[in-house]
């Protein structure tokens, strides 16, 4: 008997630590409903009410009090556009046109998805303060080291980028996966 | 060995009970959290600018104000009210406890001021006259107010304005 309870004991604590590890993964690492759009990703069902229960506990974890994509669309990257992690030694060009949208900006998180502590209170560009070259292109640099222009400092190791685009475009809503999109390209590590 | 298999199914199976209904809880579990976070019930919280100190919620964006009303309708309706911002993006979301987004507005779609009852079914509350009538689907929730600073000249001017967002509980004729 007392061996039956032993093993029952067992079974709840290894059975119950292996469903919260589950609980934990799915919530932290998985991606679910989510498009690529080049280096960049975005769940076409945020802010829904009908997202499924991953999704759901997704969303709370990573994008909570988001706003459906009609609103608000969030593009997040946490790799360049060839597949390489960003690193906060690197050097990362974002170059394109300004995406379809009433307003757009691109800003930088830390591992933890909150901003990132730096000397300059310095944390996105957008739309209104983006500095576009003559032929109405960017390039906004995420580094480090400070550049001369569209800079958005960098101060940790891991870290990644949001686009958020505030009423999109109707052609954006609705292929959110083939939109205009900048792209995200290393230049030089340290 | 057809024990240890037994064993082995059982425990299987408790992980999967386990990992769904945490699953399941994990978005009221993490709302909780904020709203406990974010302060007093059915009042307007005018939060500063969002800088690296920022901890209440995930990714905030640096170029928004955020004004916030984590509400509880057990005791009756939510009245929320406030002036809209003219030239520049605006928007009141808001959620339940599950985290859905069950209403959002932006500027464009409201003109002049916002004026909501946010209540449940169960409320016997009567609507003050122009207030719109939002019914959530859950007893607790937060409304959420978001302000674009669309250029740093304006910045008085507009926190000017989002700070006349306000939202105050009516009590249920029925509590």
């Amino acid at each position: 008997m007392l061996r039956f309870l032993l093993k029952l004991l067992l079974c709840l604590i290894v059975g119950t630590a292996l469903g919260l590890a589950a609980t934990w993964l799915a919530v932290t690492r998985l991606n679910f409903g989510t498009v690529s759009n080049g280096p960049w990703r975005m769940s076409l069902l945020t802010g829904s009410a009908q997202s499924g229960p991953y999704l759901r506990a997704n969303i709370a974890r990573h994008g909570l009090l988001a706003l459906n994509r009609s609103e608000t669309i969030y593009y997040t990257a946490d790799h360049d556009s060839n597949g390489e992690w960003l690193d906060g030694n690197c050097f990362y060009k974002i170059e394109g046109r300004e995406p379809r949208a009433r307003w757009w900006s691109i800003t930088a998180y830390g591992d933890d998805d909150y901003l990132m502590k730096n000397k300059y209170d310095l944390w996105s560009i957008s739309g209104e303060t983006v500095q576009l070259r003559s032929d109405s292109t960017f390039i906004i640099t995420a580094s480090k080291h400070r550049a001369p222009t569209n800079w958005i400092p960098v101060t940790q190791r891991r870290f990644s980028l949001t686009l958020r685009l505030y009423n999109p475009a109707p052609g954006v809503v609705d292929d959110p996966a083939n939109a205009l999109v900048p792209v995200i390209k290393r230049s030089v590590c340290l | 060995m057809r024990r240890w298999a037994f064993w082995i199914v059982a425990t299987l199976a408790v992980a999967a009970v386990v990992h769904y209904f945490t699953l399941l809880r994990t978005p009221e579990f993490i709302m909780n959290k904020v709203m406990m976070r974010m302060g007093e019930v059915n009042h307007i919280h005018h939060q500063g600018r969002v800088t690296d100190k920022s901890r209440g919620v995930v990714r905030p964006s640096p170029d928004l104000l955020y004004s916030v009303c984590p509400f509880d309708l057990a005791q009756g309706a939510l009245h929320v009210t406030g002036k809209v911002p003219a030239g520049t993006y605006w928007s009141v979301s808001i959620f339940d406890s599950d985290t859905n987004n069950f209403y959002v507005k932006n500027d464009r779609q409201v003109k002049g001021s916002v004026d909501l009852l946010v209540t449940t079914p169960a409320n016997d509350v009567r609507r003050p006259k122009g207030a719109v009538e939002v019914i959530s689907p859950t007893v607790k929730g937060l409304v959420l107010f978001r302000t674009l600073i669309d250029d740093e000249k304006n910045f008085a001017a507009i926190d000017a304005v989002r700070r006349t967002a306000n939202c105050e509980l009516i009590r249920s004729r029925a509590s």
